[in-house]
């Protein structure tokens, strides 16, 4: 109880010394938020991101496109010679026949061509396959996958290959690249975090050195004098992540009125979602533990240097 | 029972100043000992060294029975909770109302601030300073201000007072009131050093140990009638 009593105490007199200086508590605030907002945003973004590449496949494909003038019973016969190439590639592969009135009926429910597809009068896709490779990455490499493309363009009735993974390879190597900048800007904007809340605590503790020096002259230890500078910190923290977090929410519902228009040209819903709350909670305690860290490393060395 | 022991020690600041050199005395529990001396005597130096404020450069000072220069950040606080110190300054913290000031003490050695209020108000009427408790101490005058630097020495019951020069700035009604309010304490069982350039105060004295260019050049004991 008594260890709950001078962490109270602790809260009180920080809180105490936030109502004695509030407009230099808020300045230092938003300072710290705004060294905070942009790898919210970018994490913000980055979540958005994630689930659509996620959803997009990410294991190559190879979709082979026959000659309308394959035969349906012929395409379905294919199969055998597709499969028999693939292993003579050594790409172990699955098949997934794909028949042209099934391909009509999808194009014209997801793309909403529906009235340009009418206007055609008669199919004019193929029927398809689209040749999944499994087999770990070792065994698909890139240009053993470019061979099999090409032995599956020399069959007769193929009129098409296409390789379909390049471009979602590419975007997942974006965003891997994206997390890697987001993760150093974060490490640096952390580093600024701390040396503002390092500096605003230092000018604290000067400002309140006679304060100190009576206390440590009473029997104060130093961690009775050092508590209320890392509530102090702590609350600069979290005041702070809270505003950055308010500020990235704002600029996504701004965002989202254009985000929405952009997707509806390509017949989808997607808008930008804010963070969950889990990982607000989880941004909000590391940004308290930010406050917390600079304020103690500020501590420790003002008590050091005033002996 | 000696509850401070001196022995040989000396003190000396950077660039060879030499603040007091070879003092070895005790000082036993209950005692009232004045330190006399002019100015640059060592008398302050004395005192900061049993509060630790400063360390020996050589010689062993025990306070209550610990070696100060084996004190360290840890240790020194809980010290200090034995210890009521008086400065000529006051350092009251002008921020904070007189009973605040006063409560300090407790609070940092674990009161909650009710004990701490109640207790302080006590120490604050010893001082006859009850009716000012919520005052700042800039409105008080420089004898109430010292009067509750008083209070905040003893209100968490120090076995030892320190007191530096309580009498300096304050006229001469004042100045006897701070001292008839240390010999109160005295009496009532705490040991009280008191450093002063007062020749006045002297009489009151159990012992009054004379310094001089940082050494003890003279000790006269009041029950013994013996100078030295």
């Amino acid at each position: 109880m008594n260890w709950l009593r001078e962490h109270r105490l602790a809260l009180t007199a920080a809180l105490a010394r936030i109502r004695k200086t509030p407009g230099s508590f808020s300045f230092n605030v938003v300072v710290i938020a705004l060294a905070l907002v942009l790898p919210l945003a970018g994490l913000t973004l980055l979540e958005n991101l994630r689930p659509i590449s996620r959803d997009l496949a990410v294991e190559p494909e190879i979709s082979v496109f026959l000659s309308t003038e394959v035969a349906r019973d012929r395409a379905q016969a294919m199969a055998a010679e597709l499969r028999d190439v693939a292993q003579r590639a050594g790409v172990p592969v699955t098949l997934e026949f794909i028949d042209r009135d099934k391909a009509l009926a999808t194009m014209k429910s997801r793309a909403g061509l529906d009235d340009v597809v009418g206007a055609l009068g008669s199919n004019p896709l193929p029927d398809a396959y689209v040749l999944r490779i499994g087999g770990g990455e070792q065994q698909a490499s890139p240009a053993r996958i470019e061979q099999l493309a090409d032995a599956l363009q020399k069959l007769q009735g193929v009129e098409t290959v296409q390789l379909d993974a390049a471009w979602v390879k590419r975007l997942a190597a974006l965003l891997d690249l994206a997390t890697t900048v987001l993760a150093l800007l974060a490490a640096t904007l952390c580093g600024v975090v701390l040396a503002v809340v390092f500096n605003t605590i230092r000018l604290q503790v000067f400002t309140q050195h006679e304060e100190i020096g009576v206390a440590r002259l009473v029997g104060a230890t130093d961690a009775f004098v050092s508590r209320p500078f890392y509530y102090l910190g702590g609350l600069l923290g979290l005041f702070a992540g809270a505003l950055a977090l308010l500020a990235v929410g704002a600029g996504l519902m701004l965002m989202n009125a254009s985000v929405g228009e952009l997707a509806k040209l390509y017949g989808s819903s997607f808008l930008l979602s804010p963070l969950d709350a889990g990982s607000v909670a989880v941004l909000l305690a590391a940004s308290g533990a930010l406050g917390v860290i600079g304020a103690a490393l500020s501590v420790r060395r003002a008590l050091r240097v005033a002996g | 029972m000696s509850i401070i022991s001196f022995s040989h020690v000396a003190k000396k600041y950077p660039g060879d100043v030499v603040a007091l050199t070879d003092v070895s005395m005790e000082i036993g529990e209950g005692e009232l000992v004045f330190l006399a001396g002019p100015s640059g005597a060592g008398k302050s130096t004395l005192l900061k060294l049993i509060a630790g404020i400063e360390r020996p450069s050589a010689g062993l000072l025990l306070v209550s029975g610990q070696d100060m220069r084996k004190m360290n950040r840890t240790t020194l606080p809980y010290l200090r909770r034995k210890l009521g110190l008086i400065l000529q300054q006051h350092r009251l913290l002008n921020d904070r109302s007189v009973l605040q000031n006063v409560m300090l003490p407790l609070l940092v050695s674990g009161s909650t601030t009710k004990e701490a209020e109640q207790r302080a108000r006590v120490a604050l009427d010893r001082v006859d300073l009850g009716n000012k408790a919520m005052l700042a101490p800039q409105a008080l005058s420089g004898g109430e201000q010292q009067r509750v630097s008083i209070a905040r020495s003893i209100v968490h019951k120090p076995r030892i007072i320190l007191a530096d020069e309580p009498t300096a700035n304050l006229d001469r009604a004042s100045g006897k009131l701070v001292i008839d309010m240390l010999q109160a304490f005295n009496s009532a069982g705490v040991t009280c050093i008191i450093s002063t350039h007062d020749e006045r105060l002297l009489q009151n004295a159990d012992r009054v140990v004379q310094l001089g260019q940082g050494r003890v050049i003279g000790m006269h004991d009041a029950e013994s009638g013996v100078g030295v």
